[in-house]
C-alpha cells in the first residue's frame, strides 16, 4: 500500500512536473495546426542574392514540412515597413495587415515597439528558442529590452574590407584609419548617414572617441549631446578633407563602397557580415586577394530579429517560419559561407560536431581574427548622430 | 427615344471612368498633405540646412534638362525633316522610348563614373592603374542628371513631334511653303513652329514635373549633399517619424508650387514671344541652301547606344575589375540564374491596366468636355510620391490594398493621363467632317466612331497604347505601396537589386525592364503597318 501511494505520489508529481512541457506541446501543436495553409508575407531586405535565395530554400522547407506558404516581399528599408505597418493602425486596421513578418533591429524596433505595433511576446516560446545562445545579445536590442517581441536570427559585427595588393597593413584603429586616409587621400569613405552601415561607422567612432563609454548605454541626453559628441566631430573634420571626393560626397551604402573598392576608387570598404567579403570574391565582384579585419580594441556588433506585427494575419504562420529560421538546421545552412555566412545565434554546444564544423569553415576574404564585440549604443542615440551629422556634412 | 439617350450612355461612362480613377485622390491626398498646412513645418522646412541647395538643383536640373531636351529635339527636328534621316530617326526612337529612365541611368553611370568605360578607356591610353578622381556623377550642381535627363526627354519631345508631324496637313503645308520657294529654316520658324509649340505645351509640362519629381534617377545621377528636393521629400515621407514625415508632405507641396509658377513664367515667355513675333514678313529670307545634317542629328542617340551596349556587356561580364576595358570572360550565367517571373507580373499588371485604360481613353476624349480636361493631367503634374501614397491610403480605407485590382487600379492613374496626352493632339485635329458624313449617312455617334474615326486613328491608338504599356511597367512606387510590397516587378526589383550593387544582375535587370516595353512599341509598329497595308493614307 506504502508502495502504491508512493508511486502514486511520485506519478503525479511526474505528471505535474510535466505538464507545462506537455502544455506547451500543446500549445504549440495548435499553433502548427492554426499555420496549416496560411500565407506569411515576410518583409525583408532584398538587395542580397545568396540572402533571398537562402529564404526561399526555408520558405520552400516550411511548405513542405509544415504547409506554411512563405513569400518574400524584397524591400530596400526596413524604415518603409515600419511606416506602413503605422499607416495601417493609423487606418484602424487592426488585423489582415500586409505584413506578417520582417526582418528588423535598432531604432525601427524601438518605433514599433513603443508604438505598440508587435504582436507577442512570442519569440521565447517557440520551440527553437531552446538552442538560442543566451549569452549573447539576443534580449537587448540596441540597448532595448525585445521582451519576446521579436527572436533573433542571426549576428553581425563591423568588419572592415581590403585587398592584400593595395593595403597590406590595415589601419587597427579609428586613429589608424585617419593617419591612413591622410596617407592615401581620396581613397577612404564612409555610406551617408542615415544609411545604416554609414550610421555604424560614426557610431563606431564615438564608441572610440567618447570620453566616457558608460554613456552610450543610457538614452542620450539632448543637453550634453554637443559636448560629448565633439571628438567624433573634431575627427570627421579631420578625415572629411582627405576623404573621398574630400568628404562632399559619400557612397549611398556600403554595396556601392564594396564596388568602388573592386574599382580601386576606394582602399576600403566596411561591412555587417564577417563572411561579406568572402561572397563577393566568389562571386567575382572582389579580387580573389580581398581580405576582411577589425580593429584591435573591438568593433560594434549586434543581433537582427525577426519581428511579427500586431495585425498580421498569419500569426501563426509567422511562428512557425520564425521557429524554422531558428532551428539548428536552417541556422547552421545560414552560417554556411557558401549559402550566406551569417553567423548563427545558436548555442554551439548545443549541436552536433558536423553541424559545429560549418560555423567554422572559411574561405578567401573571410574574417580570420577575433575581434572584441563593442555594444551598440541606445537606440536613441541613432536619431541624435543623424540629425547631427546632416546639421553639420548634409549640404556643402 | 432610344437614339437619343444611346449617345449620353458613352458619355456618363467616360465621366464614371474618370470618378473611379482620379476622384478617390483627392481624399488621400488631402490625408497625405494635411501634416504641411501647419507654420511650424515649414519653419522647420525651410530652417533644414539641406532645403535652399536642395531647391536650387532641383529648379537647375528641372528648368534645364527641360529646356535643353526642347532646343535639342527642336533642333534635329529642323535639320532632318523631310528626309531620310527623319526616318532613321524614327526607325530608331521606339528602341529609346522604350528604354526605362531607370535602366538607362544606371547604364549612364556605368559609362561616365570614374570606374565607367571613358575613364577605362584613358587610362589604358594614360597607364592610370587605378580610376581618377573625377566628379563625373553626383556632381553637386547636377549636371549629370541634368544632361541625363535632358537627353531622355529629347526622345520623348522627338517622338510627340513624330506623331504631330506624322498628320497630312503639317506635311502639306511644308511642301506648299518649299514651293513657294522658302528656305527650310523660315518655314520651321514662322509656319511651323508657331502651329507646332502650343500642342507641345502639355507634353512640355509633363517633362517639366517629371524632372522635378524624379526620384530613381536623381538616386543614381543626382548630388547627394544634399540630393534634389524630390529625393529629400520621399526620403522623409518614408520616416517613421511623425515630423519628418510632416516637412517630407511639405516638401511635396513645394514642388507643386515650383511647377504652378514654371508654368506660368513659361506661358508668359510664350505670350510675350507671340506679341513681339506677331507679323512675319514674307519677304524670302537667305537661307542655305538644303543641306543633310544627317550625322549632327543622329548623334543624339549616340548615349543612348552606348548606354545599352554597356548594359548587355555588364549582364555577360565575369570577372571586370578596372582598368579592364571588357570583361575578363564572358558568361550567360547572371541570364540564366535571372528571375523571370517579375517579368510576367509586369506583363500582365501593364496589360490590364491599358485595357482599362483606352475605352476610358476614347470615351474622355469623344464625350467628355474638351476646355476643361487640363485637370486630367494632374498625376502626371503633382509628384509621384504624395499620391502614391494617397491611393494607398484610398485603397486602404476600402480595404483593397495588396490586390491586382488595387495595384491595377493605382497604374491607370498615370497610365490613363498619359495615353489621353499622346490621343490628344491627333484626335482632336481629327477632319470631323468624316464624322458628319457618316452621322449623315445614318450611324450614330459610337458606331462612326467605331468604324470610321477611330480605325483612321489607329497608328496614335495604338502608339498611346505602347506609352500606357510602358508607363505601366515603368511604375515603382505605386506598385509598392498599393501591392504592399508584394507584387514583384522587374521595375521593383530593379530598385530593389540597385541597393546590392551586384553589377551583373542589375544590368539583366535593367535589360528585362527595357525588353517589355519595346516589346509593346514594336507591336504597335508592326500592327499599324499590317493594319495600313493597302490604306496609303495610314501609314
Amino acid at each position: 500500500m506504502k508502495k502504491l501511494l508512493l508511486a502514486t505520489a511520485i506519478m503525479s508529481i511526474a505528471s505535474v512536473a510535466s505538464i507545462p512541457l506537455a502544455h506547451a506541446d500543446a500549445k504549440w501543436d495548435t499553433v502548427t495546426d492554426k499555420a496549416k495553409g496560411q500565407t506569411v508575407y515576410f518583409n525583408a531586405w532584398g538587395g542580397s542574392d545568396n540572402i533571398n535565395k537562402y529564404v526561399e530554400w526555408a520558405g520552400a522547407e516550411v511548405k513542405k514540412r509544415y504547409d506554411v506558404n512563405v513569400e518574400l516581399v524584397k524591400i530596400t528599408d526596413a524604415g518603409e515597413v515600419v511606416k506602413r505597418i503605422k499607416t495601417e493602425k493609423d487606418a484602424g486596421r487592426n488585423n489582415g495587415g500586409s505584413v506578417d513578418m520582417m526582418w528588423v533591429n535598432g531604432e525601427n524596433f524601438r518605433t514599433l515597439k513603443t508604438n505598440g505595433l508587435l504582436f507577442g511576446p512570442w519569440a521565447e516560446s517557440i520551440p527553437s528558442w531552446q538552442f538560442v545562445d543566451t549569452n549573447k545579445p539576443v534580449r537587448k536590442d540596441f540597448s532595448e529590452t525585445t521582451d519576446g517581441l521579436e527572436a533573433p536570427w542571426g549576428t553581425a559585427q563591423l568588419t572592415f574590407i581590403a585587398d592584400k595588393n593595395v593595403v597590406a597593413e590595415p589601419p587597427r584603429s579609428g586613429k589608424a584609419l585617419l593617419a591612413f586616409a591622410t596617407k592615401n587621400p581620396g581613397r577612404v569613405s564612409y555610406p551617408k548617414p542615415p544609411n545604416f552601415h554609414g550610421t555604424t561607422f560614426v557610431k563606431q567612432l564615438l564608441s572610440e572617441m567618447i570620453e566616457d563609454p558608460a554613456l552610450l548605454t543610457k538614452p542620450v541626453d539632448k543637453d550634453s549631446f554637443n559636448k560629448v559628441s565633439q571628438p567624433l566631430w573634431d575627427y570627421l573634420d579631420k578625415l572629411h578633407p582627405v576623404a573621398w571626393r574630400e568628404g562632399k560626397a559619400f557612397p549611398a551604402n556600403n554595396a556601392e563602397m564594396h564596388q568602388k573598392l573592386a574599382d580601386g576608387e576606394l582602399k576600403l570598404s566596411l561591412t555587417f557580415n564577417p563572411n561579406d567579403a568572402a561572397n563577393l570574391v566568389a562571386k567575382e565582384q572582389l579580387p580573389p586577394t580581398t581580405y576582411s579585419f577589425g580593429f584591435t580594441n573591438g568593433t560594434i556588433g549586434n543581433v537582427h530579429f525577426l519581428a511579427i506585427p500586431f495585425n498580421a494575419k498569419a500569426k501563426e504562420g509567422a511562428q512557425v517560419f520564425a521557429n524554422f529560421l531558428l532551428s539548428p538546421e536552417a541556422q547552421v545552412r545560414k552560417a554556411d559561407i557558401t549559402v550566406w555566412g551569417d553567423p548563427s545565434v545558436l548555442d554551439a554546444s548545443k549541436l552536433t560536431t558536423a553541424q559545429q564544423a560549418v560555423f567554422n569553415k572559411r574561405a578567401p576574404g573571410s574574417l580570420d581574427e577575433v575581434n572584441p564585440t563593442l555594444a551598440e549604443p541606445h537606440a536613441t542615440w541613432v536619431e541624435a548622430l543623424e540629425a547631427e551629422w546632416l546639421k553639420r556634412y548634409g549640404s556643402q | 427615344m432610344l437614339k437619343r439617350t444611346l449617345p449620353s450612355l458613352p458619355a456618363c461612362l467616360a465621366m464614371l471612368g474618370i470618378a473611379l480613377t482620379l476622384a478617390p485622390l483627392i481624399p488621400g491626398l488631402l490625408w497625405v498633405l494635411a501634416p504641411a498646412l501647419n507654420v511650424d513645418t515649414w519653419q522647420a522646412l525651410v530652417q533644414d540646412n539641406q532645403f535652399a541647395s536642395a531647391l536650387l538643383s532641383t529648379l537647375g536640373s528641372a528648368v534645364g534638362s527641360t529646356l535643353l531636351a526642347l532646343v535639342c529635339a527642336s533642333l534635329v527636328t529642323v535639320m532632318l525633316y523631310p528626309g531620310r534621316g527623319w526616318l532613321l530617326v524614327q526607325r530608331q526612337l521606339p528602341v529609346f522610348l522604350a528604354f526605362p529612365h531607370i535602366a538607362f541611368a544606371i547604364g549612364i553611370a556605368f559609362l561616365i563614373a570614374p570606374s565607367g568605360w571613358l575613364a577605362r578607356g584613358l587610362a589604358n591610353l594614360l597607364e592610370w592603374s587605378s580610376p581618377p578622381q573625377w566628379i563625373s556623377i553626383r556632381d553637386p550642381y547636377a549636371i549629370s542628371l541634368t544632361l541625363t535627363m535632358a537627353i531622355k526627354e529629347t526622345w520623348f519631345l522627338l517622338w510627340i513631334m513624330a506623331t504631330l508631324l506624322g498628320e497630312q496637313a503639317i506635311s502639306r503645308q511644308i511642301t506648299l511653303a518649299n514651293s513657294l520657294g522658302y528656305s527650310r529654316a523660315q518655314v520651321w520658324v514662322s509656319a511651323l513652329f508657331p502651329q507646332l509649340l502650343p500642342r507641345m505645351g502639355w507634353p512640355l509640362v509633363a517633362v517639366l514635373a517629371y524632372s522635378l519629381s524624379v526620384v530613381d534617377m536623381a538616386v543614381i545621377l543626382g548630388p547627394s549633399t544634399p540630393p534634389t528636393l524630390a529625393v529629400l521629400s520621399w526620403q522623409w515621407l518614408t520616416d517613421p517619424n511623425e515630423m519628418t514625415q510632416a516637412k517630407g508632405a511639405a516638401a511635396a507641396l513645394c514642388l507643386m508650387l515650383l511647377l504652378g509658377l514654371l508654368i506660368l513664367a513659361g506661358r508668359g515667355i510664350w505670350w510675350g514671344i507671340k506679341t513681339l513675333y506677331k507679323n512675319p514678313s514674307g519677304v524670302r529670307q537667305r537661307g542655305l541652301a538644303f543641306k543633310s545634317r544627317r550625322l549632327f542629328g543622329l548623334s543624339v542617340f549616340v548615349p543612348g547606344w552606348l548606354s545599352l551596349a554597356i548594359l548587355l556587356l555588364w549582364s555577360v561580364a565575369g570577372g571586370w575589375f578596372f582598368p579592364r576595358l571588357f570583361p575578363a570572360s564572358l558568361s550567360l550565367k547572371s541570364f540564366s540564374n535571372a528571375d523571370f517571373e517579375p517579368m510576367f507580373t509586369a506583363l500582365w499588371l501593364g496589360a490590364a491596366t491599358v485595357m482599362i485604360a483606352l475605352p476610358l481613353t476614347l470615351a474622355w476624349l469623344e464625350w467628355g468636355s474638351r476646355k476643361h480636361h487640363g485637370w486630367l493631367y494632374a498625376p502626371l503634374i503633382l509628384p509621384s510620391l504624395p499620391i502614391a501614397a494617397a491611393q494607398y491610403h484610398v485603397l486602404l480605407a476600402i480595404n483593397l490594398d495588396s490586390t491586382a485590382v488595387g495595384v491595377i487600379w493605382s497604374h491607370l492613374t498615370w497610365t490613363f493621363p498619359y495615353m489621353l496626352l499622346v490621343l490628344v493632339g491627333p484626335y482632336y485635329s481629327f477632319d470631323t467632317r468624316y464624322l458628319c458624313t457618316a452621322q449623315a449617312l445614318g450611324h450614330s455617334r459610337f458606331s462612326a466612331c467605331l468604324s470610321i474615326k477611330w480605325p483612321m486613328l489607329i497608328r496614335p491608338i495604338l502608339a498611346a497604347m505602347a506609352v500606357g504599356f510602358a508607363v505601366s511597367v515603368a511604375q515603382y512606387l505605386p506598385t509598392l505601396f498599393s501591392g504592399g510590397g508584394r507584387f514583384a516587378t522587374v521595375t521593383t526589383e530593379a530598385v530593389a537589386l540597385s541597393a546590392g550593387g551586384n553589377r551583373r544582375v542589375l544590368a539583366v535587370q535593367s535589360l528585362l525592364q527595357t525588353a517589355l516595353p519595346l516589346c509593346a512599341f514594336m507591336l504597335a509598329i508592326g500592327l499599324t503597318a499590317w493594319y495600313a497595308r493597302n490604306r496609303q493614307g495610314l501609314k
